[in-house]
């Protein structure tokens, strides 16, 4: 249709306009009256759309908080725990009943505790920055305050000198703390082990377990690491004895050159080092007397250990110098700067479940289990206690302590002690066969990776086996200097699977070499995994036994690990059994922390 | 398009107007920080941040306070309780992490995030001490320029009851100290912590190693700095002690050694009573602390170690009077203070100041006697050396802003260090 006159003439009037002129003024009227509601109905349809659109902004908003690592929504009444190893079992049990009792928060969620396990040196270290857990349970405070003086120094880092004299108190990463058990270090010994120490007529301390080590090879003794506080404990008197004081240890004795030495004489006689009590009591267990003479561990584990072994008891020594004590605190988070905050129903759970944790009936069941309640109104002497009745534990003990240095100088003694502690010469024998291709193999490249950064002495040794069809390459056993964690890290980065799989061969390998190198002082070694059957070695299981049940110029210890299903378990637990280690099962999701807790047995 | 349809379409355009409208005044009636707020609640909460030593008598009363099913002027009233030392508090108002406005701020229009973070501001401090009053106050004069807590008027700081510092020592080595110095005080107990030759240099038993002293961690109780006070005015001989008094070197050097007696500065808790109880003798052999956090403890000290403490009246004695103190500025209604108000007169009843000798308090109120109640811990531990009527002796005065940090920085370079 070709344009009218009118409309070439009136280019700007648009369209519309002949079709308004056209109209009479009713039909006008009712199309005015369209136009307005029609911009009514866009007003109306944009505030709707505001609003709506608002409110997606905020949820999109919680939802990229919830996208983080640590994210919770706003509501959550879900409380995660960081528990010690040591007392894991005992809390997860505790935290069952909590759960079932079915408490709500006053805005209708029901409360949940949920636990997960980390050495206390873990716990320290992940709470310093966007912890996945919102409270802490460590098996001592010594934790939190170091806890609280690093996140002092990170604090001071972040906040802007502004001259004012603020005062310096109430900033802190902990809020609420509760002690819901206590437990004293004590060094558990077996009766006629500790009879021939002197025990129960002549004080018993450090000094006499010290000196008996040295003098007596065949005394077989163990302290935990210093990631937990019979370690640290054990340590800690360690620098005591070999500064010649009691109380006062500064930095500059703990790191004097007779105070080192001292101590490094007296870790040589370390069998070796560990991770939780509870392990410690499954190897004694399974292996018996001859497992170890004594070791330091809280005094619960006695308890524990002869409630259900009358035959073999042990005895709770109490260092005469004075110890230390596990007070395991139960500590809420505070929230830092842009993390998710500790939501108010997580403090209400948190409330909740420390005030199930002193409730009476938890508190007696607690005692049961070898603690020392924290409720002062429950006697540890009464009918029925552990604690009464038996002279395996003294319930009025222990009668002095000793002086808990700065928390920088006890981080101090944590560090120096790697330059003290027993030596380690440890192989990774590793299978790289075809069936570890894929998730399996960057999961071990990963586990790998974090157990040689766990290995911290300046003394120690690692070496690399990596085996398919047959040996693909053998690293020699190195100081673990920067150099040669680089070296290892390109050696790990580069293993390739394929292959089938000579586990035998690999484990025969690496227990000769470490015999070559007749190193007693050390603590020696094999770390061997393996996801399958063995199916291509020369050597036959009976050989390899006889090889490790053999005594050599060096005691080694064997630990095997059966990564996924397809392994052979039966093969690896007799190898382990017969290298005097232990077996253990690892999947995708958890082979990186197996490999961080074997690194604390060095 | 015809008449009818017009009047359809007209009729659903303005059905959406008004959804539209209305979901518009929803969300600004459901969003704090609009004008359109209600001003008469439909309850009040008063938040009560009170000291660790009268917590446990503050909840208890508070619980029976909500359970009476109080009001005010016809609006339910509801109490809640948050414990927290006096000096973390005092820390806490100093940096203004509790969020109190600025001084310009428009109180009449607050956003949103505003309103939301004054939801959790206390309606009432209960310190320590009145010290720690007038310390917050003067930080926040300087901020403010006025006064946030009042020394007068109808909402006047208040005591609700009353504690001093005494000794509290095992009784087995009290007797070995008596016998070894004649008396029990700072000067005797520093005596005991230098001896090198520990508990038998001084006739004690050698398995109870050194002299070991409890002084709270004064990063996270007032009765740290009050002990280090109490020690400073003995060794001075009087009761004012300034900043030249602590910086002095043979102070700093005396005070040193009386601190190298204390086993665990750095991991102890708040509670140092009841850690006191928990670990008896092993951690401490005596040590001066809150006469009523002493009582409190002293049955499980004796249901546990067998061995009871004996209490010690000092010759210079600290005070805690814990006012009952209403938060005045804008970041709490006149409700919430009105309410607090009733509250502080539930606590000064004559029923809760006998409760409060249950836990080792002394009443506020003077016509209420120590053992007015049967379960008053004063008579209960009579034969354990405490006094209903306090010995005569000098009361430390409180200390200022700067020997309060000169003290604590002394601490932090000398012990926590």
């Amino acid at each position: 249709m070709r344009p009218s006159t009118a409309e070439r003439r009136s280019p700007a009037r648009g369209p519309l306009w002949p079709w308004w002129s056209g109209r009479s003024a009713s039909q006008r009227s009712c199309a005015l009256l369209g136009i307005v509601i029609a911009a009514l109905l866009c007003l109306g349809c944009l505030v709707a759309a505001g609003i709506a659109g608002g409110r997606l902004w905020n949820n999109a908003t919680g939802r990229v908080q919830e996208e983080g690592p640590t994210a919770w929504p706003s509501d959550s009444a879900t409380l995660t725990v960081a528990v010690s190893p040591g007392m894991k079992d005992v809390f997860d049990g505790l935290v069952d009943d909590f759960n079932r009792q079915g408490r709500s928060t006053p805005d209708g969620n029901t409360m949940q505790v949920q636990t997960m396990e980390l050495s206390p040196q873990e716990m320290v270290d992940k709470s310093l920055r966007m912890p996945d857990f919102q409270a802490l349970a460590p098996d001592s405070s010594l934790w939190l305050n170091q806890l609280e003086r690093r996140w002092s120094a990170l604090q001071e880092e972040h906040e802007a000198a502004d001259g004012e004299a603020l005062i310096p108190l109430g900033n802190r990463r902990t809020g609420a703390v509760v002690r819901y058990a206590a437990s004293p270090i004590v060094i558990a010994a077996w009766e006629e082990v500790a009879r021939d120490l002197g025990w129960p007529a002549e004080a018993v301390g450090w000094e006499e377990i010290q000196r008996k080590a040295t003098d007596d090879p065949a005394f077989k003794w163990n302290h935990p690491s210093t990631s937990h506080a019979s370690g640290l404990l054990a340590t800690l008197a360690e620098f005591y004895a070999g500064a010649g004081v009691t109380r006062g240890l500064t930095e500059e004795k703990a790191t004097d050159a007779e105070t080192l030495a001292y101590v490094q004489a007296v870790e040589a006689t370390v069998r070796f080092y560990g991770e939780s009590e509870d392990v410690l009591i499954e190897q004694l267990a399974a292996e018996g007397r001859g497992f170890l003479d004594a070791f330091v561990t809280q005094e619960r584990v006695v308890v524990s250990w002869n409630a259900t072994h009358g035959d073999q008891r042990l005895v709770a020594i109490y260092p005469a110098e004075g110890t230390l004590w596990a007070d395991h605190p139960l500590a809420l988070l505070t929230s830092g700067a842009d993390e998710m905050p500790v939501t108010d129903n997580q403090g209400r759970v948190f409330h909740a479940l420390a005030e199930f944790l002193t409730s009476r009936a938890v508190q007696k069941r607690l005692l049961e289990a070898g603690y020392r309640p924290a409720d002062l109104e429950i006697s540890l002497d009464q009918a029925g206690s552990p604690f009464a009745g038996s002279d395996a534990v003294d319930w009025r003990q222990p009668e002095t302590t000793l002086q808990i240095p700065s928390a920088s100088v006890v981080e101090v003694v944590q560090n120096v002690w790697w330059y003290t502690k027993r030596p380690t010469n440890v192989y990774l024998v590793v299978d790289t066969s075809g069936s570890m291709a894929g998730d399996k193999l960057s999961r071990t490249k990963e586990a790998l990776q974090a157990f040689v950064s766990q290995i911290r002495g300046d003394r120690d040794r690692v070496g690399l086996i990596e085996f398919g069809t047959d040996l693909k390459s053998t690293d020699p056993l190195e100081r673990l200097d920067d150099v040669r964690r680089l070296e290892l890290a390109e050696r790990i980065a580069g293993m390739e699977a394929n292959g089938e799989t000579a586990l035998l061969d690999a484990v025969w390998y690496g227990h000769e070499r470490i015999q070559q190198t007749a190193d007693r002082e050390a603590i020696n070694a094999l770390v061997v995994m393996t996801d399958g059957q063995e199916n291509a070695s020369g050597r036959g299981v009976s050989d390899l036994v006889w090889r490790l049940e053999q005594e050599g110029p060096v005691d080694i210890i064997v630990f095997t690990i059966a990564f996924g299903r397809g392994a052979d378990e039966a093969l690896l637990q007799r190898i382990a059994d017969a290298g005097g280690g232990q077996f253990r099962r690892a999947d995708e999701t958890d082979i990186e922390d197996l490999y961080r807790v074997i690194s604390t047995y060095f | 398009m015809n008449r009818t349809r017009w009047i359809f379409v007209a009729i659903v355009a303005v059905a959406v107007v008004i959804v539209g409208v209305s979901l518009l005044w929803r969300a600004l009636r459901t969003d704090p920080g609009g004008q359109l707020t209600v001003e008469r609640p439909e309850d009040i909460t008063v938040r009560v941040l009170t000291a660790l030593p009268v917590e446990p008598w503050v909840r208890a009363a508070a619980d029976d306070f909500n359970g009476s099913g109080p009001e005010l002027d016809g609006v339910p009233l509801h109490v809640e309780v948050t414990a927290m030392d006096g000096l973390s508090a005092l820390g806490r108002w100093d940096r203004n992490d509790f969020g109190a406005l600025p001084a310009n701020a428009d109180v009449e229009n607050l956003t949103a995030e505003q309103e939301a973070a004054l939801e959790d501001f206390p309606t009432v401090w209960i310190p320590d001490s009145r010290y720690l009053v007038e310390l917050a106050n003067a930080s926040y004069k300087e901020r403010l320029g006025r006064d946030v807590f009042l020394t007068d008027g109808q909402y006047r700081a208040r005591p609700i009851a009353i504690s001093l510092f005494t000794w509290g020592i095992y009784e087995s080595r009290a007797q070995v100290l008596e016998d070894a110095f004649a008396e029990i005080s700072w000067r005797t107990i520093h005596d005991a912590a230098v001896a090198k030759g520990g508990w038998p240099e001084l006739d004690g038993e050698a398995s109870w190693g050194y002299f070991k002293l409890v002084v709270p961690n004064p990063n996270k109780n007032a009765g740290g700095l009050a002990a280090m006070i109490g020690a400073a005015g003995e060794y001075y001989g009087r009761t004012d002690i300034s900043v030249e008094d602590l910086t002095d070197p043979a102070f700093q050097a005396w005070l040193g050694e009386l601190m190298g007696a204390v086993t665990d500065v750095s991991s102890a808790s708040a509670y140092t009573a009841e850690d006191f109880a928990l670990f008896g003798y092993s951690v401490g052999d005596g040590g001066q602390l809150l006469e009523s956090d002493l009582l409190q403890n002293m049955q499980g000290i004796l249901t546990r170690w067998e061995d009871p403490l004996v209490l010690y009246y000092p010759d210079y004695v600290t005070w805690f009077d814990f006012p009952f103190t209403v938060w005045i500025g804008p970041e709490t209604s006149a409700l919430e203070k009105n309410a607090a108000l009733a509250f502080q007169d539930h606590l000064l009843s004559a029923a809760q100041q006998e409760s409060a000798l249950a836990y080792g308090l002394r009443p506020a109120n003077p016509e209420v006697a120590v053992d007015a109640a049967t379960d008053s811990l004063f008579v209960k531990w009579a034969d354990q050396g405490v006094e209903p009527v306090v010995p005569r002796a000098d009361a430390m005065r409180s200390p200022n802003r700067d020997v309060l940090l000169a003290l604590l920085r002394w601490f932090e370079l000398n012990v926590v260090e």
